[in-house]
């Protein structure tokens, strides 16, 4: 059986950040465990690792903030569609990379979904939903597969992977916070710079000046 | 139980965990308390639990306490088979497919009884025979593993209880959120596991 659908934005706003100050404390008793393991590359392969190696590439934050305001600003479901979309195509590219396959083009994708993304953010892009969605998946390749290449080979996958997929999913929320400042008309310019920002950074990335 | 007082036990717990130590019995605590930590710090089951819970808690209550019912029969024949030393190599690899499984049925709630079912059966067995402890002697990793069993049965029906009360439009949303979180970690998890295992040799 199945219940209603998602109406109340407000609602799923609020529910969202208390959910996401969970995460945090839920982040803060794991990574009390502090660094146990490294792989060969010195990289921590417990649950701090898979938490901060999301957060220390500048070009994967902003995209993955972008994804959370463009998502705020779309509204439901857009609002929770898109950050479901992401991790799940993050995994499955991650994966492919963990694998070692080959795929051509990645830090070219990478800054062009900040600029695409930041740009749609910018210009308030209201596309229809499934345009989105793909739009945020096909991105989410070259982010997946981007970490999956980097990822140590070591024995506590799990916990850097809990680590490595809250992170994300603690910058899409973070993004849908700020985006949630779209309600008011003040709020909805920060909301509009910042995708400004984010695409300039992403044409930064692309032309080599960042 | 208030919810405030629900909520810091269970950060409680977490701050107080020592580092998940996956088939080592937790430093200093042993018997049936020591095994129903053991089902609650192992992240694999742990992450299983919650997908599963999440999973049976879009049922209404007969269809819901049937999947309980089919996990603790499995979980049971599981830890029976663990306690004869029956602990099977790709248990844990089995149960991360079928938690993936799970979290992609919750981000999409779409949940069959026919599907959920038989990953319900599948994730008690496997947690089951996932569960033997690294004790010396078969006493104690008896008591052990009826606290696991203790520990994962009772932890699923909390979690799928919780998930069947919060059903808001914006509490499905955050169950949709964590069922994509979910089989995200089991897609990396296994990836890894296979390029560590074709590393490892």
């Amino acid at each position: 059986m199945h219940f209603r659908e998602a109406t109340c934005h407000q609602t799923a706003m609020g529910t969202i950040l208390r959910v996401s100050a969970w995460i945090a404390s839920f982040a803060s008793a794991f990574a009390a465990t502090g660094a146990l393991a490294h792989s060969e590359q010195g990289v921590a392969i417990d649950f701090w690792g898979g938490f901060t190696h999301p957060i220390f590439g500048l070009d994967h934050v902003i995209a993955m903030v972008a994804v959370g305001l463009w998502g705020a600003f779309l509204g439901p479901p857009a609002i929770w569609l898109l950050p479901v979309v992401f991790p799940l195509v993050m995994a499955v590219a991650g994966a492919y990379g963990v694998l070692g396959l080959p795929l051509h083009g990645v830090e070219t994708g990478i800054a062009l979904s900040a600029i695409m993304l930041g740009a749609m953010v910018a210009g308030a892009a209201k596309p229809p939903l499934w345009v989105a969605a793909l739009l945020v998946g096909a991105f989410a390749i070259f982010h997946g597969y981007a970490h999956g290449v980097e990822l140590p080979v070591g024995a506590d996958a799990i916990a850097f992977s809990m680590g490595f997929v809250i992170a994300t999913g603690m910058l899409h929320l973070s993004g849908i916070a700020f985006g949630g400042l779209s309600h008011w008309p003040a709020g909805r310019i920060a909301v509009r710079a910042a995708g400004v920002v984010i695409a300039v950074i992403g044409l930064g990335y692309l032309t080599g000046v960042v | 139980m208030s919810r405030r007082f629900g909520a810091a036990l269970v950060l409680a717990l977490l701050l107080s965990a020592t580092p998940a130590l996956a088939h080592s019995p937790i430093m200093g605590i042993g018997g049936v308390v020591g095994g129903v930590l053991h089902a609650l710090l192992i992240p694999e089951h742990g992450l299983s639990l919650l997908a599963l819970g999440l999973a049976l808690g879009q049922w209404e209550q007969s269809a819901r306490r049937a999947g309980i019912m089919i996990f603790a029969v499995a979980l049971a024949c599981g830890l029976i088979a663990a306690a004869f030393a029956l602990a099977e190599a790709l248990a844990a690899d089995v149960l991360l497919a079928a938690t993936g499984i799970l979290g992609l049925l919750v981000v999409t709630m779409w949940t069959p009884t026919y599907l959920v079912w038989p990953l319900a059966a599948i994730a008690g067995l496997t947690i089951g025979l996932d569960s033997r402890p690294e004790v010396a002697s078969n006493e104690e990793a008896i008591r052990m593993l009826l606290g696991s069993g203790l520990g994962a049965a009772v932890s699923l029906t909390i979690v799928a209880e919780v998930s069947f009360l919060l059903r808001s439009n914006a509490q499905r949303i955050v169950a949709r959120v964590m069922g994509s979180w979910i089989t995200a970690i089991a897609i990396l998890v296994l990836s890894l596991r296979i390029v560590t295992q074709m590393t490892v040799g």
